[in-house]
């Protein structure tokens, strides 16, 4: 004869015994940590001396307020412009074709040892001696490259003022 | 290919088309992108985002409703077809502001996202612009924000015309349209069903679950006094879209690290929806149907779609529980299971196998009630094993095995959605079965499909109906008989279909003398030219589907009622085709594969019977053991053989049987008697309360396994959560028990119960895990080679002789109680919750909804006995007694009262009321057949259903979604004017530059 029971007696965890385990495993972890420990409390001191942490708990207590207004300051003219001017930056090295670039900075390179070592050396040429040199393949090169360059430059800020108009 | 396909020529290439698609849908078959956020394959055309514009032959049109036609030419890339494209996107944009990183719709499956990112859209080309409308968030489970809303009319068209609830529309008259619910209420007090198809089909974050609202993104918790201005400097700094959706796209990504998709398959009634359940640790974010779902697609019911989350109640079984005393105390298992041994043992030793008894779970998988019968079988050695569907489908199973030859609906769900008439008879299927009944709802609203409901009640389908029919309660044999019987008297009879394929013609027509139309009549109330009409609509029809369920199953004649309807559908020749055939609507989401699984006293799997020597003998060699010859006891026989003593120890799981069960007093006292009782479940439950150990059990969240819906459709669920505290999955515990009383079972996944299965029964033979996974599914029979029969019957019965058998069958009085109980007590379900309430009850939002049951009283008797909503009184039957509050309603008449079984409360709980009177030959309680008397107890009181319940809902019917009143409207240009075509955009190649 078994009736109906609705009564479950339940082994209700032991809190005190749940605590000492608790505290038990929390040693562990300090003194098998002990040197990193110890500087983490030094670190944590010289903050709370500070009144970093005041000020921390002060920004998490009232994190949705102080979002709130961070977001209203960053929200401004100024951040927008240096994150336009993040992200242009970057679409404007993929624009650049690598193999391109490395010609460009090989002509660099070589360009910034020939100048370093004039530098050193302080040598001065004649006019006339620098004429002649303007008709070196070399010279005629770079100086095609720099009005193609100025060519390209030219074309994008009549672009950009037409499509203004 | 077939004959009638041909192909059509896109962009220059050739893609293979089938009449009736759409150019959009040979794209889309095709792998080609066409812009379409309206359009979903669930629902078909809407035409409200005119994002899919296409040129053909030389005309800018809608690809979504264009219909391919053999030699046409479309192309999609010139100028004008882009800046027709580019114009609809931008009109949505201008309704969507794109703040996705933030957003919880941002999971890679957003259709708004996808689609502009796929477009390439670097730019909106009209500002966003709010709606002057707050969000609602009235309703428990979802909220409509009309600022992110784009008037695609998804929503509208899920609700119209695929649930066929009829509750959203968008109201295009205003200023700013957006959409409404009834007649511009909040939500919650709509007559919203909660299905959740709306918030399925949402390409956006508009409807949205609100358990995903601020849970599934790393920056969607963001309060908005914070997140307002993010959005506005992400918007201000934007160099264009393709920016911000590669950071979109990463915090997406990053998402599924943390969001857990597991598909699953419902356990709230025999349909078998299946669908993705997304968590975040154990939290239940959402339900995601998808449209590969063989049964489903995108739909869900309201507790499919929201009621979960009680796997994590506080009230879960943990640990195994042992009677001391008074009380019962927590144990370990291996105290559980030791103790377990030794009694079940020692009864076993004493008084031998027999008395011993097991009741399985049609909650449960295939894979643990095939292991459930074979450690009854095999380990204890005794065939006292069965499950619920002896509460409710045993009748019709006995009934198609005995016509047809196999115990499962004649074919599936696209049949019932293809058949010109649907008979259905005793079945609520817009609350028990709702998905089921969309699709009836679907084909009748659109494709005039006709339907005819018998019932007691005006049920849902039955305000719907062609035909309305109201027999005097337990006549339908009667009727059923008399139709046949007017349909061979009108020579209407399938002559071929019955010369080729059916036996026992003779026989049968002469026992059908006497149903006359004017017996009928007489006996059942119902009136000769409703059944004239029934008989005319199916000798009309090409193909009828008749679907039952307990309103057939749970009297005295249920098996002979049930046979009733399969011979009907046999004279008229409507087995083996497309849209024919017999449906018993199964009850729960495994009452097919329980039975199908062996939970039987008589069968094996497979429908294979114990007292074959053959049979036997394969389940003998292969589990190494004697089984005995004898069929054993049923339910109803075990709780008798409780009464004499005859059985003494039980092992029940999953199973409310305490409240399920027919004259719950008289079943509580037999579980008094018991020495020794085994309760596993997953919460306390009645039943558990007067066991000796309760075994704490996981839900199918919890384990993998296969359930076999109403449709003989097997399919595969997956575990989404580890078993709360110390539960386990039940074939675990069955295997534990197995082993302590000497099976040396080491079963390490379900996936090899379920070869063991398939190498023994016939019908399982090419059933496997690998043709099982993910969404795929088998309806059986499946052949080694693992070839399924959706569809029964084509080429022959299951019969040795291939032919089907006539069953004479006359009517069986129902239970006659004395003059004094003068109302006749209905009863079954409610769409809000499942059974008696143990899971659904646990859910804030469906208790909101429904708080309690009620006793529905019509307004006839409401008048005579001084009755109003919230009245509370007191049913007495010869067996019972409740008391429940009153809702008057003319969805009962007369003097029929209903009382559904929903309810935990011992003082409200029908089965208190009904006797352990049965059919007499599969012993199914007779439910249906009681009456009772009423007594006032408090005249006045507050209504058990609350006013935000969906039944006092204004439902606004209408086709779609009205675009064409979007057309009118003065600010509407057609992008078709807006924009034209100069004629020479064939030839155009897809340049980048």
């Amino acid at each position: 004869m078994a009736r109906a029971i609705r009564q479950i007696s339940k082994q209700t965890p032991n809190v005190e015994e749940e605590q000492a385990q608790a505290a038990a495993d929390l040693m562990r972890q300090l003194t098998e940590n002990k040197d990193a420990v110890i500087a983490g409390i030094q670190v944590m001191k010289g903050l709370n001396d500070m009144g970093i942490f005041d000020a921390l708990r002060g920004m998490l207590d009232n994190r949705t307020e102080v979002g709130a207004i961070a977001m209203q300051q960053l929200n401004q003219p100024a951040t927008h412009n240096v994150i336009k001017a993040g992200m242009f930056g970057i679409q404007f090295l993929s624009t650049l074709q690598l193999g391109q670039l490395e010609t460009v900075m090989n002509g660099v390179g070589l360009g910034m040892k020939r100048l370093s070592k004039t530098g050193q050396d302080g040598e001065k040429q004649s006019i006339w001696k620098m004429r002649r040199r303007l008709r070196s393949p070399e010279i005629r090169a770079a100086m095609t490259a720099m009005v193609d360059f100025m060519e390209g430059m030219g074309e994008a800020f009549l672009h950009n003022k037409k499509h203004d108009e | 290919m077939k004959e009638s396909n041909f192909s059509i020529e896109i962009n220059g290439k050739e893609y293979a088309a089938e009449p009736g698609q759409s150019i959009l849908e040979v794209a889309k078959a095709g792998d080609l992108f066409i812009p379409a956020i309206c359009y979903h394959p669930n629902l078909g055309t809407i035409q409200t985002c005119d994002t899919c514009y296409v040129n053909a032959g030389g005309e800018l049109v809608r690809s979504c409703v264009t219909k391919a036609q053999p030699g046409m030419k479309v192309e999609t890339l010139s100028q004008p077809v882009q800046e027709a494209q580019y114009e609809g996107i931008s009109r949505i944009l201008k309704n969507h502001e794109l703040y996705c990183t933030v957003c919880d719709n941002n999971n890679g499956n957003c259709t708004i996202h996808n689609t502009v990112e796929h477009m390439g859209l670097a730019h909106q080309k009209y500002p966003f612009e709010a709606k002057p409308y707050p969000p609602d968030n009235s309703h428990p489970f979802y909220r409509y924000e009309p600022d992110q809303c784009i008037l695609c009319g998804r929503c509208v068209e899920a609700c119209q015309d695929l649930q066929v609830n009829e509750t959203l529309t968008i109201d295009w008259s205003r200023k700013v349209p957006r959409v409404i619910w009834d007649n511009d209420v909040p939500i919650d007090e709509s007559s919203c069903v909660s299905c959740g198809h709306c918030v399925n089909v949402c390409p956006c974050n508009a409807l949205m679950e609100k358990s995903m609202l601020g849970e599934a993104g790393y920056l969607t918790g963001i309060p908005p006094k914070i997140l307002a201005p993010m959005i506005d400097m992400t918007k201000e700094v934007e160099p264009g879209y393709r920016e911000i959706f590669a950071i979109s796209e990463v915090e997406a990504a990053m998402r599924k690290s943390r969001i857990k998709r597991t598909k699953t398959v419902c356990t709230y009634c025999g349909v078998g929806c299946s669908f993705e359940v997304w968590t975040k640790d154990r939290d239940i974010l959402r339900i995601q149907p998808l449209e590969e779902a063989p049964v489903n697609g995108i739909s869900t019911c309201v507790k499919g779609k929201w009621g979960w989350d009680f796997v994590n109640s506080e009230e879960r079984l943990t640990k195994p529980l042992i009677r001391k005393g008074d009380e019962f105390v927590e144990a370990t298992w291996d105290e559980a299971l030791d103790l377990i041994a030794e009694k079940l043992g020692g009864i076993k030793e004493k008084y031998g196998p027999d008395a011993l008894g097991f009741i399985a779970s049609s909650k449960c998988s295939n894979e643990e009630n095939y292991v459930f019968q074979k450690l009854a079988r095999g380990i204890v050695g005794t065939n006292n094993v069965d499950n619920c569907s002896r509460y409710c489908q045993s009748p019709a199973t006995a009934a198609l095995l005995r016509t047809v030859g196999h115990g499962g609906d004649a074919g599936t769900i696209h049949d019932i959605q293809a058949a010109e008439l649907i008979i259905v008879i005793g079945a609520n299927a817009a609350e028990s079965h709702p998905v089921l009944a969309t699709r009836i709802k679907r084909a009748h609203k659109l494709h005039g499909q006709k339907l005819i409901v018998v019932d007691l009640r005006e049920n849902e389908l039955a305000q719907r109906a062609d035909l309305i029919v109201h027999p005097k309660p337990s006549t339908d044999l009667i009727w059923i008989n008399a139709v046949t019987k007017y349909i061979l008297d009108m020579g209407w009879e399938d002559k071929d279909f019955l010369d080729e394929r059916v036996n026992n013609y003779e026989e049968f027509v002469k026992s059908l003398e006497k149903f006359t139309l004017e017996y009928a009549e007489e006996k059942t109330g119902v009136t000769k030219e409703q059944m004239i009409t029934v008989a005319t609509s199916i000798h009309e029809a090409k193909s009828t589907c008749i679907l039952w369920a307990m309103g057939i199953t749970q009297h005295s004649g249920a098996t002979d009622a049930s046979t009733a309807i399969s011979n009907l559908l046999l004279i008229t020749g409507n087995y083996g085709r497309t849209g024919t055939g017999a449906y018993p609507l199964r009850g729960h989401n495994n009452v097919q594969g329980a039975c199908d699984f062996g939970t039987m006293p008589a069968w094996f799997p497979g429908y294979e019977p114990i007292q074959s020597p053959k049979v036997r003998e394969r389940y003998e060699k292969a589990w190494g053991t004697a089984i005995p010859s004898e069929p054993g006891y049923d339910n109803h026989q075990m709780v008798e053989g409780m009464h004499k003593g005859e059985i003494k120890a039980m092992y029940l799981f999953g199973e409310e049987m305490a409240l399920v069960d027919a004259n719950s007093n008289y079943v509580q006292a037999a579980f008094e008697k018991l020495e020794f009782y085994v309760v596993q479940d997953i919460f306390f439950s009645k039943t558990a309360q007067f066991a000796d150990v309760v075994l704490p059990a996981a839900p199918s969240l919890e384990k993998d396994g296969t359930f076999t819906n109403t449709e003989r459709r097997i399919q595969r669920f997956y575990k989404v959560l580890e078993p709360l505290g110390d539960s386990k999955p039940d074939w675990e515990i069955i295997q534990e028990v197995a082993n302590r009383l000497g099976a040396n079972w080491n079963y390490k996944h379900p996936s090899e119960i379920m070869d063991e299965a398939a190498s023994l029964a016939p019908i399982f033979a090419g059933v496997s895990y690998d043709r099982l996974e993910g969404f795929q599914s088998l309806v059986w029979p499946v052949a080694a080679d693992g070839k399924d029969t959706p569809l029964l019957y084509t080429d022959k019965f299951a019969f040795p002789d291939g032919k089907a058998r006539l069953v004479a069958v006359d009517w069986t009085p129902p239970v006659e109680v004395d003059a004094e109980y003068d109302l006749h007590l209905n009863n079954g379900r409610i769409l809000e919750h499942f059974h008696e309430g143990n899971m659904t009850y646990r859910n804030e939002g469906l208790t909101h909804k429904v708080p309690d049951t009620w006793l529905e009283v019509s307004l006839e008797l409401a008048k005579e006995r001084n009755l109003q909503d919230g009245t509370l009184v007191g049913l007495t039957s010869p067996y019972g007694h409740v008391e429940v509050r009153v809702i008057v309603t003319d969805r009962v008449k007369g003097n029929e009262v209903y009382l559904p079984m929903n309810t935990r409360d011992d003082s409200k709980a029908v089965n208190y009321l009904t006797s352990s009177y049965h059919d007499y030959i599969t012993h199914t309680p007779a439910y249906k057949e009681m009456g009772v008397k009423m007594e006032v107890i408090e005249a006045e009181g507050e209504s058990p259903l609350p006013d935000h319940n969906h039944r006092f809902g204004n439902r606004v019917p209408q086709i779609s979604v009205k675009v064409e009143e979007k057309w009118n409207r003065a600010d509407f240009t057609p992008i078709d004017e807006l924009i034209q075509l100069r004629g020479d955009e064939y030839g155009q190649s897809n340049q980048a530059n």
